[in-house]
């Protein structure tokens, strides 16, 4: 489903990483660790096309991203990704039933169920109509992790969910993101520092400045 | 025991933030808080130079009063006309008064016959220019008016003691001899009616202002044809003297009038005070505007440092502290702002004071070229008025700074939706608003009407974010859930309206200001347009006289006029005779203007040759009827139905007059009256006559006829060429040429304000840009296309300029109306009728919607690069 090939990226002269590949299976959860400043994060935008590689390819199903221009890349990312951050992210300005309903909208297929059934899924039910200024940072993960998924991508890619968390808090998190991502059937990649959460993946890999190697 | 007791007492770190935090805020946007400082000078100038012209000018004009008047406690004039010479011996026997003075004061034009020298630097004036005559007699005057004793140039031949007495002499003061490049033994030539009468110049006067000559009195009386008449008798009282008990004592006849030196002042200072403030308002709504230029300013920095502020918060810093903080960079703006603007109007001030004399147009200190009066105590109630404005732009920043929640902001919930606002304020004001408007003018100045309109602007801005929640609130919702990016820009409207409200703050202000103005001037143009239309029936005018004042001296007869009405081509001359009459010592003598007045439906008819703003009443048996202007309604009370005591003749009882109806009068604020010529020349004995008003045979040509009337005054011994003609069509293109260089500063302010305003929107929109550069990363991340990101900014920028466009247009028409009913009204005591130019205001509301959404597209450009997108990583 995932496919990167020898994908490098360097500021100027100053690599970050080089020769990375990686096949994610639908389904799969992978884990990425490593030292801060290795360049995870810009690892998950070059898979999501929000950063330009300075080489090789990621494909998601038979779609090479990185040769796609930029409108080109917001569409795909429309269709078949869903993002989970840190610091999750929520238009303070639109209830939560909005922000989980934002990607059906972009789409053009709005579904009020169907972000009911998102919110009880994540353990929301009944706080649709609630600003986000009124729910704890563990409630407001799984408004990101609703929101991730409410359009049924094929690939989630998360950064650090559990980072703001306190472990037990993490710990229902981790819950919510593994058990919604397999109903799915979607692929994720989780960037953590996080050994518990790396822990929840069917695959735990470090990422260094020459690529990706299996954790011990 | 108290909880904190026995902890150590903190001194405020406000100050210490101050030349740290904040200094580094204002030195990095260095060019932003120039900007603001940089409106606050334009305020603070504009308000600080109308108001040393003014000053200046009434202390130059009280000077030219007192150097004219001198030592005297009181001067007798006439209410109308000129007063009896008679009176002069009755006056200088009453064992009260220590001199009595007699004068004759008028206004002509002079021009050189021969002068021996010609001076490159004092060119010799041959075309005719103004001068003020003052006949005087020398040896009585000396003690009283030491300024006006000419010195005589004993060393030129001719010229000795006796020359002070000699009726066909004069002397003049330095600006007269400059201005005609004269000196002592040239000959110059004075206008009397339609005569050049000639004068040797024999010496110098030491008095300043403008050109002024002095000659003997009988001389002067001679000259104009104004024997055993004068213009005023000015009295120096013994000493312990009062002057009730010799006005009491000295019993004037009817008809003639005491007043003062300090009077004079303060009349004209009466009058030119609703001018002079109006002058200051408009240049205070620079600073107005100015204020909101900082709020936008001060909004946008703390937008920025939101999150730097919640830092502070956690370390410590109180939100009180956080409102001080803010406060204090306000302040610290407003006093860069004052102390600049403070210099650049003391350089404005002395610049118009040489360019543009003392009225700054409104001709209320003629003959005055004033010295800069500088205040230090005006200086500094105008840089107060900086600072003010400074720190009342800068109050809702600092509340927010203020009640900002450090927590929820480092979460990234500072931009949360506010909570219940104080919706009442808004609608409170505007009701407010309305009903100052029915309050009085105080002094003469429509104070209340002034606040009216700073009720209904800030009552109309507060409304605007319970308008737009309660527009927004009807929305319907189910389209909204299709279109993402409508309900982006719906909700975030709906839910964070104070941040429309800054965005739209501007807008509306500059706006409602700028209609406010164009509709004011429109109205008023339009208004003057009409106005002339009736009052210029004629086809031809003619007249003697440059200048009202000198129409006692300067008038023709009905000789003449009879000549003229014989002429091939004229089908009827009429004259008007125009003349002073003071009916209250507080109040300038208002215009008694004589002329044919007939009844039914001829072209005299009052309803047709008159603006009437009602139509006449009729007429009341065995009282004279008379049509006022609506002054007279207003600083008389002389309403239609009403009677008014007319003093027409010193020494005779006032004549009863009835007023008939109330006339519009763009010419005379202090008020005017119009009688029947029969009439007037029956109670006063006067037909003299000062305007001619020809109307023509369609096959007359006018320029033939104005060669045919000069040489009838030739005829008659008189000079045709010191008639002055004007065609209506030239009278109404110099009326309205006047006009719109007069009202051409409204239109610069205009600019000022939208471009103000829009520097607001910018400022405001960049605020909202760089605090949403997390949701516009976050809708990038969602699959949020550039174009539709760009989208939703530059859609947010045209409906919140849309709506403050029609807000600041509904608010300006409001202003408007109180400008024109209230305001115009009160101050000048005429009317208007209200006219909207509605292709100017649309093209206003139009231009301002457009630069608007730009400006919000250019702001929203920066939101959107791949930095923005890279937004989403900065931790909260």
């Amino acid at each position: 489903m995932l496919h990167v090939h020898q994908l490098s990226k360097r500021y100027d002269t100053e690599p970050v990483f080089s020769h990375v590949d990686l096949t994610v299976a639908p389904g799969e959860f992978v884990a990425i660790v490593g030292e801060s400043g290795v360049g995870k994060s810009t690892f998950l935008n070059c898979l999501a096309g929000l950063d330009s590689p300075s080489g090789g390819t990621v494909r998601v199903h038979d779609t090479d991203i990185t040769a796609l221009d930029e409108t080109a890349q917001a569409l795909f990312r429309r269709q078949h990704l869903g993002f989970v951050f840190q610091a999750f992210h929520v238009l303070p300005h639109l209830s939560v039933a909005q922000n989980v309903a934002l990607p059906l909208m972009l789409l053009g297929t709005p579904d009020a169920q169907r972000v009911e059934a998102a919110l009880a899924a994540v353990g929301l039910s009944g706080l649709g109509e609630r600003l986000p200024q009124q729910l704890s940072g563990g409630q407001l993960q799984r408004v990101a992790i609703a929101r991730a998924l409410i359009h049924r991508p094929s690939l989630i890619l998360a950064d650090e969910p559990t980072g703001n968390l306190d472990p037990q808090t993490a710990d229902t998190i981790m819950d919510a993101l593994v058990a919604e991502t397999r109903a799915h059937g979607a692929a994720c990649v989780m960037v953590t520092h996080s050994a518990a959460a790396a822990s929840r993946a069917d695959r735990v890999l470090r990422l260094t400045r020459e690529g990706l190697h299996d954790a011990p | 025991m108290r909880p904190d007791a026995g902890a150590p007492r903190l001194s405020s770190p406000v100050g210490r933030l101050l030349r740290t935090f904040s200094w580094q805020e204002l030195r990095h946007h260095g060019l932003r808080h120039s900007t603001a400082v940089l409106a606050v000078l334009l305020g603070v100038a504009l308000a600080f130079a109308v108001h040393l012209i003014n000053a200046s000018a009434l202390s130059e004009f009280s000077a030219a009063v007192r150097s004219v008047n001198g030592q005297a406690d009181l001067s007798l004039r006439a209410a109308r006309g000129l007063l009896d010479e008679t009176l002069y011996p009755q006056v200088a026997q009453r064992p009260e008064v220590a001199i009595a003075n007699p004068v004759i004061e008028l206004q002509t034009q002079a021009r050189v016959v021969h002068t021996s020298t010609v001076s490159a630097s004092s060119p010799t004036q041959t075309a005719p220019m103004s001068l003020r005559v003052l006949g005087l007699d020398p040896l009585v005057a000396s003690p009283l008016t030491p300024l006006l004793v000419p010195r005589l140039a004993t060393e030129v031949p001719g010229i000795d003691r006796l020359s002070l007495f000699a009726p066909e002499s004069i002397s003049l003061n330095a600006a007269a001899q400059r201005q005609l490049g004269v000196q002592a033994g040239d000959t110059i030539a004075l206008q009397a009616g339609l005569r050049w009468v000639t004068l040797r110049v024999v010496g110098t006067v030491s008095a300043g202002g403008g050109p002024t000559g002095v000659m003997d009195l009988a001389g002067a009386q001679d000259t104009f044809g104004l024997h055993g008449q004068l213009s005023r008798l000015d009295v120096q009282l013994q000493g312990g003297a009062q002057p009730d008990a010799l006005l009491r004592a000295l019993a004037l006849p009817p008809g003639v009038i005491a007043d003062s030196a300090d009077a004079a002042t303060q009349r004209v200072s009466n009058v030119s005070r609703a001018y002079r403030v109006n002058l200051t308002v408009l240049a205070l709504v620079a600073l107005f505007t100015g204020a909101f230029l900082v709020f936008s300013i001060l909004a946008l920095s703390v937008a920025k440092r939101q999150q730097q502020f919640a830092l502070l918060g956690v370390l410590g810093l109180s939100g009180r502290e956080r409102l001080q903080l803010v406060l204090w960079e306000s302040a610290a703006i407003g006093l860069l702002g004052s102390v600049l603007g403070l210099a650049v109007g003391t350089g404005l001030a002395a610049t118009a004071l040489k360019l543009l004399a003392g009225d700054l147009g409104g001709g209320y200190f003629p003959g005055i070229a004033p010295s800069l009066q500088w205040s230090p105590w005006a200086a500094l109630l105008y840089g107060a008025l900086g600072v003010i404005a400074a720190i009342v732009g800068g109050l809702l920043p600092a509340r927010a700074a203020q009640q900002l929640a450090p927590a929820q902001a480092l979460k990234g919930l500072g931009d949360a939706p506010s909570g219940r606002t104080q919706q009442w304020f808004g609608p409170l004001l505007l009701v407010v608003g309305v009903g100052l408007t029915q309050l009085p003018a105080v002094g003469g100045v429509p104070l209340f009407a002034y606040l009216a309109v700073m009720a209904l602007l800030v009552g109309g801005i507060a409304c605007v974010p319970g308008a737009v929640g309660a527009v927004l609130s009807l929305w319907p919702r189910a389209p909204l859930a299709r279109h993402a990016a409508l309900m982006l820009s719906v909700e975030r409207a709906r839910r964070m309206r104070h941040t429309a409200t800054v965005a739209m703050a501007g807008v509306v202000a500059s706006l409602s200001l700028s209609v406010a103005l164009t509709v004011m001037v429109s109205s008023f143009r339009g208004s003057v347009t009409q106005w002339l239309d009736v009052v210029l029936p004629a086809d031809l005018y003619a007249r003697t006289a440059k200048s009202s004042s000198g129409a006692e001296a300067m008038h023709l007869d009905h000789r003449f006029l009879n000549a003229i009405a014989a002429l091939p081509g004229v089908q009827r001359a009429t004259g008007i005779r125009v003349s002073s009459l003071s009916l209250r010592p507080d109040q300038p003598a208002v215009a008694l203007l004589a002329r044919p007045i007939g009844e039914g439906t001829g072209d005299d008819a009052p309803g047709r040759s008159l603006p009437l703003v009602s139509d006449a009443i009729p007429a009341r048996p065995g009282l004279v009827s008379i049509y006022v202007s609506e002054a007279m309604v207003d600083l008389y009370d002389a309403r239609p139905g009403t009677t008014l005591q007319l003093p027409l003749q010193a020494g005779q009882p006032p004549v009863t007059a009835w007023v008939r109806a109330v006339w519009r009068d763009y010419a005379r604020q202090q008020g005017a009256i119009v009688i029947g010529e029969a009439d007037y020349q029956r109670l006063t004995g006067d037909t003299g006559l000062n305007d001619l008003a020809l109307h023509l045979a369609p096959e007359a040509r006018t320029a033939d006829l104005q060669a045919a009337i000069r040489a009838t005054a030739a005829a008659q011994g008189l000079d045709g060429a010191l008639l002055e003609f004007a065609e209506p069509r030239e009278i109404r293109q110099t009326t309205l040429r006047i006009f719109d260089r007069s009202f051409a500063v409204t239109y610069w302010l205009q600019a000022v304000a939208i471009g103000i305003g829009l520097f607001g929107v910018a400022a405001s929109f960049s605020a909202q840009v760089l605090a949403r550069r997390k949701e516009f990363g976050l809708l990038g991340h969602l699959g949020f296309t550039r174009r539709q990101i760009l989208g939703i900014v530059a859609g947010e920028g045209a409906a919140l300029t849309s709506v403050g466009a029609l807000l600041g247009l509904a608010l300006g028409i409001a202003v408007s109306m109180v400008l024109v009913h209230v305001v115009n009204p009160q101050s000048f005591h005429w009317t208007m009728d209200l006219l909207l130019p509605w292709p100017r205001l649309a093209a206003l509301c139009a231009s301002v919607v457009l630069a608007g959404t730009l400006t919000a597209l250019l702001a929203g450009r920066a939101a959107v690069g791949r930095d923005a997108v890279l937004a989403v990583k900065e931790d909260w």
